[in-house]
């Protein structure tokens, strides 16, 4: 998110696609209607449904699923011709908007409309709406990410803002909204297959850099790999690593999958659950650490070589959280961890103690750096203290130096000192942005609550656009523009990231030998601090003042392109608009695209419209919600909203049972609910139950007591084969299914 | 028979709406944001009953409770009761099955309708245990009287047709405005035993139903629901004002048939108890069925 | 401020309310209710009906001349001087009448034993428990928790996730609503 969610009272319009936040956001969602209230902010909602946010919408367009990137080259088509873009803006920090130009021509109104669904008067009246009254910002969420085309849909959303000029602005920018508690801090964390913490990627560079951080030997950590060239790779992601286990498509790995430690993860909930079951049913050991049953536990049949581990709450534990505008928030332990379980922490220590590696694991707690080298500085740690400083030393390309534990301590304990919209501190505060939101580059920056801003020098949150793709591409430089200045910045217009080699040039400095001595490769990697010291004097950002690229050379489309989705309702489409290639290798294993998408015209056999959504009461899996009676009687059962022309074709009257069909074979019986937030062509469903699998009730998996209040099918079982083709995030959001009385 | 019902349910809506625009609950004023409760398109039947409750219902009952009897503690001094000889030939005239039925519903009549009356006056009792046990009994002896109701409606459906000779006997109101003994032509049983009848059968059946509504408050009566287009909560407040109104008439009649058996007509009360019938008194009020009886030699 | 004491009320901005349930799952929790015992509601008329889709939560409102005062056969109503409706457990025999009367559905009424027979009403406290021991065991076991007698919000208002529901004196919740509504016409 480039925003905070405070800063929605200055936009003019905001556009959420993609994004139900008044379902999935409440808190944020209150920033949007209380813009409304304040300053007329105008609100449009595009989704494929009607949901409790749309309901509060000025303007609501019924979008068909996966096809976002046809919807914004509609709009992008319109304000091209009308000369609606920020032409400066553009010119002067964008890259190759001219590719993207040539793309949107071909997306006249008629054919948007004919792939969206939507009508040709509400799209020129939304794009109207939406870029005639700047700042304007957009608001998405799962919506957008979840879907064979996600990442070109995270793409063509920011490439809209900048075609528009809103980026980098008070009411402008993107609210990429987090659906639970931590998401950001997690991924800020690098809870992921496919990086070091802090996007640092798997490279050598990054293994040697984390390595001293860590204080433990390089060599060591190789000796940890089956062979060397693993340590390089993805591992499996989430959404695929069942595919580790049961090996049917192909894998790349140095042996099948053997044993799953499920730590504060709901992998229900993610698709495929028929085959998440065989491979949970496959595998040597489960072990699920946990403070609920997680409802794998539950999902799979096997007897043996399961063990469930009872592990605190958040009120059992003590440190850091990220929330979704990157402020990061302290949380305190309230009590200690209840019975025999214990905290997420312990279990690590004992399971590294157990595996002979605990003391490299916890090294990193016992090191800072003295002179510019990180160096062992005691003989013991404290949790979490010290591994939030780990953190701060360690995690320089986003911007954690400055997230301290004092600092982080006192604007948890001072709420009453900071403005709730702005995020300014008062008093004491003063100068201080609550939660430091990252990029918070040391210890006295107050934090960037809003990205890209160029009027705001950068020790007050100020930057420009990353300099993290080159200094030019086809002969083109990707430095920003001589009048691009950032606020109180000693050098002009653009400049490249900082390293060690060209800090002396572009800051016009002379480092001395000491400083030589000590400094690191380049800013990210700079232990030293050294490079954002010079920084700071030159009122320069460290990751340069770049363009900000529209087209990415390294994917499969650099321009986004409409792909139709891998099950889609429209053959006619598929045929113009097909999807990727088959992938044979992403992560660790092959996906099919194209061959699953022309197999046959799915739409023939299943041809209604799978849309995914949340249910406000339960999140993920909902086992934790569950477990609560008042929460449970909100949604006592597993439901699919459907249209009652739809329903009463098949037969199936409001609250009839019904069997829902996906293409590859699987099945859910759910209740039926008529509704009229979903038109006769989609039905919607809630992915927050478990508990029934195909049909079949579990409840006798439940360890004894432990039973929620509510079970229900998972949605999951049903969502349609798709992953992206970067990140392999499932297809949640557009598939095909068919639907009989049961 | 649609007809009237709609009549009455729009003069029901018609006197609400009136009522709604007067008062700041139920007016525009307070109510902005809240259509309420699955009350769109019903009726609103919620100001009448609260107009109806607050204001009258009450003083009604509490008329009839204490003006009922006093018109028959008047008809007692000034009229006085009818004497028959008890010695004389008997008819037996109700079997056992007839009296158990009776009886029966009798006995349910006897607590209902004094628990009835505490609760309408719960507060003169201050509440608490002992009202919310007069209501209890008043919800567990309507199942008695809810076994019988039918058969008692069915061994008596004949004897309680109306026909020429009741309009006779109410121009008179049945000769009991007079000392004198007179021959009042009627069958087995008169005009106002017939009015009775109907009130305790039908205005029975009523009560039992509007008091369900009432007592289970979420007993679903879809039928009613689709025939009325009326919202749960405004059937559950048409039960009440029925059974308030309806109350009015059975405890009317009510009292006036216990004067009746015990007082008026010295000693009828145990042709209910015994099953046997005075000659005397059949003769005299119930000429009709003399004669018929006489023909049959009955006597 | 005039002399006369302030009238508590609540109001719920639909422009505003969600139907996330917060304040419904609060009032549960602080006042420990039986499940099917919903102090607080809340409902959304023409559920994904475009246009006309609308949310909000209801409870007693604290009626100026409740009708459930009205009609309670056994007068177990009273009303304080800040204007909440308040009654007497001990004294109710669960009639239905206040739920009869009332506008807005708040009469709650707990299954008590065999035969559907109904217990004592339960109803919206604004917080502020029943004519027993402030704060006493006995008070919060019939009634709930009493906020308002420490000083703290109602816990429905105080959950609120869009600040929809508002709760206070008459005269400070209608000028935030008045404000609410000047703000959205700026653009319009």
């Amino acid at each position: 998110m480039t925003q905070q969610f405070g800063d929605a009272v200055n936009a003019k319009v905001i556009m959420m696609i993609g994004a139900n936040s008044a379902v999935a956001n409440p808190i944020g969602f209150k920033h949007f209607l209380q813009a409304k209230d304040r300053n007329g902010t105008k609100l449009i909602v595009v989704d494929p449904i009607y949901t409790r946010s749309a309901a509060k919408a000025d303007l609501y367009l019924r979008i068909r699923s996966g096809t976002d990137i046809a919807f914004v080259y509609g709009m992008l088509h319109i304000i091209f011709k009308n000369g609606w873009e920020d032409k400066e803006f553009i010119e002067t920090r964008s890259y190759a908007m001219d590719q993207i130009r040539a793309e949107a021509a071909k997306w006249t109104p008629e054919l948007t409309s004919d792939v969206t669904g939507i009508p040709v008067d509400q799209i020129i009246q939304a794009t109207t709406l939406f870029a005639k009254n700047t700042p304007s910002a957009i608001a998405w969420s799962l919506g957008i990410t979840q879907h064979s085309v996600g990442s070109s849909n995270t793409r063509i959303l920011p490439i809209l803002q900048i075609a528009l000029g809103n980026m980098g602005k008070k009411g402008g920018g993107l609210y990429i909204i987090r659906g639970h508690d931590n998401v950001q801090g997690a991924t800020d964390m690098g809870n992921l297959a496919d990086t070091l913490s802090g996007y640092y990627g798997l490279d050598d560079n990054a293994w040697k850099y984390f390595a001293t951080s860590w204080g433990v030997d390089y060599e060591w950590l190789k000796g940890r790999f089956f062979e060397k060239k693993w340590m390089n790779e993805k591992g499996y992601s989430l959404a695929k690593w069942y595919q580790g286990v049961l090996q049917e498509e192909k894998t790349y790995s140095s042996a099948p999958i053997r044993a799953v430690w499920i730590q504060g993860t709901g992998i229900t909930s993610m698709s495929q659950q028929a085959k998440i079951k065989e491979a949970l049913d496959k595998v040597d050991l489960v072990v699920i650490a946990e403070p609920f049953v997680n409802e794998a536990a539950v999902l799979t049949s096997r007897k043996d070589n399961i063990y469930i581990l009872p592990v605190g709450t958040q009120f059992e534990s003590e440190g850091t959280v990220t929330a979704t505008n990157r402020s990061a928030q302290w949380r305190s332990k309230v009590v200690e961890p209840l019975y025999e379980s214990k905290s997420d922490e312990e279990v690590m220590f004992a399971f590294a103690k157990k595996f002979g590696f605990y003391d490299q694991f916890v090294q990193g707690m016992k090191m800072d750096v003295k002179d510019g080298k990180v160096v062992q500085v005691k003989n013991d740690f404290k949790w979490p203290d010290d591994a939030v400083r780990e953190i701060a030393r360690t995690i320089k390309s986003i911007g954690l130096s400055g997230w301290t534990p004092e600092r982080l301590r006192s604007h948890q304990e001072n709420w009453h000192m900071f403005d709730p919209v702005t995020l300014e501190g008062k008093g004491p505060m003063k100068g201080q942005y609550y939660g430091l939101p990252w990029p918070c580059w040391d210890d006295k920056h107050p934090g960037s609550p809003i990205l890209y801003r160029r009027d705001v020098p950068v020790a007050e949150g100020g930057m420009g656009f990353r300099n993290r793709f080159g200094l030019e591409h086809n002969g083109v430089s990707q430095l920003a523009d001589k009048s691009v200045t950032v606020a109180g910045s000693k050098i002009e217009g653009g400049y490249p990231q900082l390293t060690k080699e060209n800090i002396e040039k572009v800051l016009g400095i002379t480092l001395t030998e000491a400083e030589k001595a000590q400094m690191g490769g380049s800013w990210a990697m700079d232990f030293s601090g050294l490079i954002q010291q010079k920084a700071r004097e030159a009122g320069v950002c460290v990751y340069g003042n770049a363009k900000a690229r529209t087209i990415v050379w390294e994917f499969p489309d650099p321009v986004p392109l409409h792909r139709e989705p891998i099950h889609s309702p429209r053959w006619d489409l598929v045929q113009k608009f097909p999807t990727y290639d088959d992938q044979p290798k992403n992560f660790r294993v092959e996906t099919k695209f194209k061959s699953e998408q022309q197999k046959q015209d799915w739409s023939k056999e299943f041809p209604i419209m799978l849309v995914s959504m949340r249910v406000v009461n339960l999140s993920g899996a909902g086992m934790l919600e569950r477990t609560s009676k008042y929460l449970s009687a909100i949604t006592p059962e597993m439901f699919a909203n459907i249209h009652p022309d739809l329903a009463l074709k098949h037969g199936i009257r409001d609250r009839d049972m019904m069997w829902i069909h996906a293409p590859h074979g699987t099945k859910i019986k759910v209740k039926a609910y008529h509704n009229h937030s979903v038109t006769a062509d989609r039905i919607c469903l809630p992915y927050n139950f478990a508990g029934v699998f195909q049909g079949a009730d579990l409840s006798a998996n439940y360890p004894e007591g432990t039973k929620p209040y509510a079970i229900g099918e998972s949605s999951n079982t049903i969502t349609n084969y798709g992953f992206d083709v970067i990140t392999q995030i499932s297809e949640f959001n557009a598939g095909l299914c068919r639907v009989e009385k049961a | 028979m649609r007809k009237y019902i709609y009549l009455i349910i729009g003069a029901l809506c018609l006197a609400s709406a009136v009522y709604a625009n007067e008062s700041q609950i139920w007016g525009e004023m307070r109510i902005q944001n809240i259509l309420g409760y699955g009350q769109e398109e019903s009726w609103k039947l919620g100001p009448l009953f609260t107009m109806l409750q607050s204001q009258y219902f009450a003083w009604i009952f509490l008329g009839v409770l204490l003006g009922v009897p006093a018109v028959f503690f008047m008809h007692y001094k000034i009229v006085g009761p009818k004497v028959f000889p008890h010695s004389e030939k008997k008819y037996y005239a109700f079997n056992l099955y007839n009296r158990i039925i009776h009886q029966v519903a009798a006995v349910s009549f006897l607590v209902i309708v004094p628990t009835g009356f505490i609760i309408v006056f719960g507060d003169f009792f201050g509440g608490g245990t002992l009202v919310r046990m007069a209501k209890n009994l008043h919800g567990i002896f309507t199942i008695p009287f809810t076994i019988v109701v039918i058969p008692m409606a069915l061994m008596w459906l004949k004897e309680a047709l109306f026909n020429l000779d009741d309009v006779k006997w109410f121009l008179i109101l049945g000769g009991y405005l007079s000392k004198e003994k007179q021959i009042i032509h009627a069958s087995q049983f008169n005009a106002g035993q017939k009015m009775w009848y109907w009130v305790a059968i039908l205005g029975g059946i009523t009560m039992i139903f509007s008091g369900a509504f009432m007592f289970f408050l979420d007993f679903k009566m879809e039928m009613l629901h689709n025939l009325t287009g009326m919202s749960q909560i405004d059937l559950l407040r048409a039960a009440a004002i029925l059974h308030n109104v309806m109350g009015f008439a059975v405890v009317a009649l009510f009292i006036t048939h216990v004067y009746m058996s015990m007082f008026a007509i010295k000693g009828a009360v145990h042709s209910i108890i015994t099953g046997y019938v005075e000659e005397e008194e059949v003769k005299f009020l119930h000429n009709k069925w003399y004669k018929k009886l006489k023909d049959q030699g009955k006597f | 401020m005039s002399n006369e004491m302030a009238r508590m009320k609540f109001y719920c901005d639909d422009h505003r309310c969600i139907e996330c349930f917060a304040c419904s799952v609060a009032c549960a929790e602080a006042h420990e209710l039986p499940t099917g015992i919903s102090r607080r509601k809340v409902i959304t008329l023409h559920d994904g009906v475009e246009g006309k889709e609308v949310s909000t939560s209801i409870a007693c409102m604290h009626c100026t001349d409740a009708p459930c005062e009205q009609v309670c056969p056994v007068d177990c109503f009273y009303i304080r001087e800040d204007g909440i409706v308040l009654h007497d457990k001990d004294k109710c025999i669960g009639c239905g009448y206040c739920l009869y009367a009332c506008p807005f559905g708040a009469p709650q009424f707990p299954r008590d034993g065999a035969f559907g027979h109904k217990g004592a009403m339960d109803k919206c406290t604004m917080c502020a428990g029943g004519p027993l021991e402030t704060n006493s065991e006995k008070e919060r076991h019939l009634y709930g928790q009493n906020r308002i007698a420490e000083g703290k919000v109602p816990m429905c208002a105080a959950v609120c996730s869009t600040n929809a529901l508002l709760v206070g004196d008459a005269e400070s919740v209608s000028n935030i609503y008045r404000k609410r509504v000047a703000g959205r016409g700026q653009r319009s």
